[in-house]
């Protein structure tokens, strides 16, 4: 239906990352990668490359699995639930922009790259204004030469100190269009920002005079980078659905565990009430991501609309559940060693990134005819 | 029987035997306006399909069974798949004795008696174990006291399904019984109950000597709690979502762009903080629907889902949430009701009809014990009355 996976190979696949996540993701992973500059754990890439993950927007004839969003989904689910700490999102992001284009040269030169996992993608998109919106994009590029020369300043760049491809959307005289930089580029200035989700490579990049080879054709190309946004998203709301539900169970497993004043402290209804809550907005992001990542796989005619409501809803639900965990696990939760801050983190950074929650609602009202 | 052989004969059934303009408004409660056509669908087997031939039924599969129901459902035709639906028919098929089933289960599959519900007390709402309607055994028949609430359709009703207690002297859930009370005697008085909405759909029953043959009992003697959790059962399969929408319907915009409209009729949709409240209240409507598609799908799949408990909670926080925010939308055009006011009509009904379903059939505070006791495992709170006799527990 909507994958080239079969419900058989779907589990079987999901199994496999999972026992891959257990094994080479665990907590003190995560922490240990927090400490490292980049963040980039170049060994779980490697093995997660192998089962094709990075790949999994890639047709086969370019080296990918083919298995659509769907799974793609699914997979952030996964990954989400341990905090990966992978450049998973910069990927899809530039495999989406790069498909967006439908030039067979450059996709035959890029992709196979992207899906073996040997090209990390960093996407300079929006400027400080920090919209993620055609406005908000602050490179100017000019023609120069054979080439062009791009200036300007891109904000909160992902993955870019492990990243050995720069994709930069740029305005140009005739619109958005879309550019490919070397690494190292000169007149490039990767400035690394201290990020409140340890485990994120964010970067400013200023750029001076940096020549670049245009990839987009003539004319605007902001559609193609609203697509490869809205793919992001996708990606994004199931890591979000993947971290509320695992923060979820571990909320109330402990609340089965922990016993004061004689009892579980589920037992009071305090605590029960938020976790049925919860349960409910835990289930929300689950149905809203995975409706999105289906509607975009069918190419139904609401996607982007349900894409907006799965990128707020799974944003807020993340959001409320790893805060109310950390209330509800009580002093153990305010403890660095405890797990609960790490997700509140990631909850925090995912509901800003590719656009916020209100931002998200503002398109959604737009998307319903308001 | 192949299930293209059940489709032909059941469509050529019903093209024999149903005419569509036949349909009327139908009651939920009383007697049923379709007495003669349910005769004839029992005589068919359809009424009760997977029930064994000496009750009327086929002895079919349930899959067997929803063939049926979708060949009934496509002309409009009622009265199969009453071994999913009918509470009143199941419940006394389980627990009646074989005496009085064979009397009331024709009677209740046919539509030829109206029923209703004697649960609900003014001291035993939620806590439906702390009932103290009395039923006293005197020879072959109990003497019934007490006084019901929350009773839709008494005024119509033949029976009604009652749990009273007949013994104090152990802890409440173990001393209440379930009968089958016949509601046309002098004993009995129904009032209507006018609600916060100005409206009655329910009543209140009191019970002042009057009398129940000891042949109607359900189950064992003080056995009636377990009667009552699988007529509940049946109740909720049934009842699914019975929330209503804003009362006039017309100035009402239907689908998820409803909101939007209203907004834009009142000159507020230019308002960056109506539309993000527009967006939640429509995204919550959104994924409640997305919630139960995907329940659906799992339970075809086989796997249980969590999802089934939360649709009460979603459909609450939903309503009143819509009706803040149309109350928002109005203004202080929201002070005015009556027809000429539909908008506030709707915005009003609503604020305060949003309650049915966040106080009926159990509060919100109580569906999020169920969940979390039932479905995420948490301990329940220890129950004082529990172990008690009931003649000591404080209520009321």
């Amino acid at each position: 239906m909507t994958s080239s996976l079969s419900a058989e190979e779907l589990d079987a696949f999901l199994e496999s990352l999972k026992r891959l996540l257990a094994d080479r993701c665990t907590e003190g992973d995560v922490r240990r990668l927090m400490e490292q500059p980049g963040h980039h754990d170049a060994d779980l890439w490697a093995r997660l490359s192998e089962m094709g993950v990075p790949g999994l927007l890639v047709e086969p004839a370019h080296g990918g699995l083919g298995a659509g969003p769907a799974v793609l989904e699914r997979a952030m689910e996964e990954l989400g639930a341990v905090l990966a700490p992978t450049p998973i999102l910069s990927t899809v992001i530039a495999t989406a922009l790069v498909q967006g284009l439908g030039d067979e040269a450059v996709s035959a030169r890029l992709l196979p790259g992207l899906a073996d996992g040997s090209t990390i993608a960093a996407v300079a998109l929006t400027g400080p204004a920090a919209k993620w919106t055609a406005e908000s994009v602050a490179v100017a590029a000019i023609p120069e030469g054979n080439g062009w020369r791009l200036d300007g300043k891109a904000a909160f760049v992902l993955h870019a100190s492990a990243a050995n491809l720069l994709l930069v959307v740029a305005r140009a005289p005739d619109g958005i269009a879309l550019f490919e930089v070397e690494a190292g580029a000169k007149g490039m200035s990767v400035a690394p920002l201290p990020a409140f989700d340890r485990t994120l490579d964010l970067a400013d990049i200023g750029f001076e005079g940096v020549a670049a080879v245009r990839l987009s054709a003539p004319g605007d190309g902001w559609a193609v980078v609203e697509q490869a946004l809205d793919m992001g998203r996708v990606a994004l709301a199931g890591e979000q659905a993947g971290g509320t539900r695992r923060v979820f169970e571990f909320t109330t497993g402990y609340a089965r565990d922990r016993h004061q004043f004689g009892r579980a402290i589920g037992s009071f209804q305090a605590i029960k009430h938020m976790a049925a809550d919860l349960l409910l907005e835990s289930e929300s992001a689950i149905s809203a991501a995975r409706h999105a990542a289906e509607a975009l796989a069918d190419g139904a005619a609401d996607a982007p609309q349900s894409i907006s409501l799965a990128a707020f809803a799974c944003a807020d639900a993340y959001v409320r559940t790893t805060a109310d965990s950390i209330q509800m696990h009580g002093g153990i939760a305010f403890t660095w060693v405890h797990p609960a801050h790490l997700y509140l983190r990631r909850a925090r950074a995912d509901a800003q990134l590719l656009g916020s929650s209100a931002a998200m609602r503002e398109r959604f009202v737009q998307q319903l005819g308001g | 029987m192949t299930d293209e052989e059940l489709i032909a004969e059941v469509r050529g059934w019903l093209a024999a035997n149903w005419n569509p303009r036949d349909k009327v408004q139908a009651e939920s409660f009383g007697r049923s306006p379709y007495q003669s056509f349910l005769e004839k669908v029992l005589a068919a087997g359809y009424a009760v399909p997977s029930w064994p031939k000496e009750l009327g039924g086929r002895a079919m599969t349930p899959a067997q069974g929803r063939l049926i129901e979708r060949e009934f459902a496509a002309v409009g035709a009622p009265g199969a798949g009453q071994d999913r639906h009918n509470l009143w028919a199941n419940t006394a098929l389980a627990y009646a004795t074989p005496e009085f089933r064979d009397e009331i289960v024709p009677k209740l599959l046919t539509g030829a008696v109206g029923m209703c519900l004697l649960y609900s007390e003014p001291g035993a709402g939620s806590d439906l174990a702390a009932v103290r309607t009395r039923a006293d055994l005197e020879g072959d028949r109990f003497r019934v006291n007490g006084q019901k609430v929350w009773t839709s359709g008494a005024a119509i009703a033949d029976y009604g399904m009652l749990i009273a207690r007949t013994d104090w002297d152990v802890p409440k859930h173990l001393g209440i019984s379930f009968f089958f009370l016949p509601m046309k005697q002098p004993g009995i008085e129904v009032r209507p109950l006018r609600q916060i909405t100005d409206e009655a759909h329910f009543n209140e029953v009191f019970i002042t000597d009057a009398f129940v043959p000891a042949a109607n009992l359900l189950g064992p003697l003080n056995g009636g709690w377990k009667v009552l959790q699988t007529a509940l059962a049946y109740e909720r399969s049934v009842m699914g979502d019975a929330a209503r929408g804003p009362r006039s319907g017309k100035g009402s915009p239907k689908g998820d762009g409803a909101l939007v409209e209203l907004a834009r009729e009142a000159g507020v949709l230019d308002d960056p903080l109506i539309r993000q409240e527009i967006a939640q209240v429509t995204a919550w409507k959104i994924l409640n629907r997305m919630n139960n598609a995907r329940a659906k799908a799992e339970l075809k799949r086989g796997t249980s889902s969590p999802i089934m408990s939360l649709g009460k909670l979603a459909m609450s926080r939903i309503l009143h949430q819509e009706a803040r925010l149309r109350t928002l939308l109005l203004g202080a055009d929201s002070l005015l009701e009556g027809p000429d006011h539909p908008r506030a009509e709707d915005a009003n009904f609503l604020s305060l009809n949003a309650y049915f379903t966040s106080i009926g059939g159990g509060t919100d505070q109580i569906q999020r014990n169920i969940i979390g006791e039932r479905v995420l495992g948490l301990p329940k709170e220890p129950e004082i009355d529990r172990t008690m006799p009931f003649r000591e527990v404080r209520s009321g």
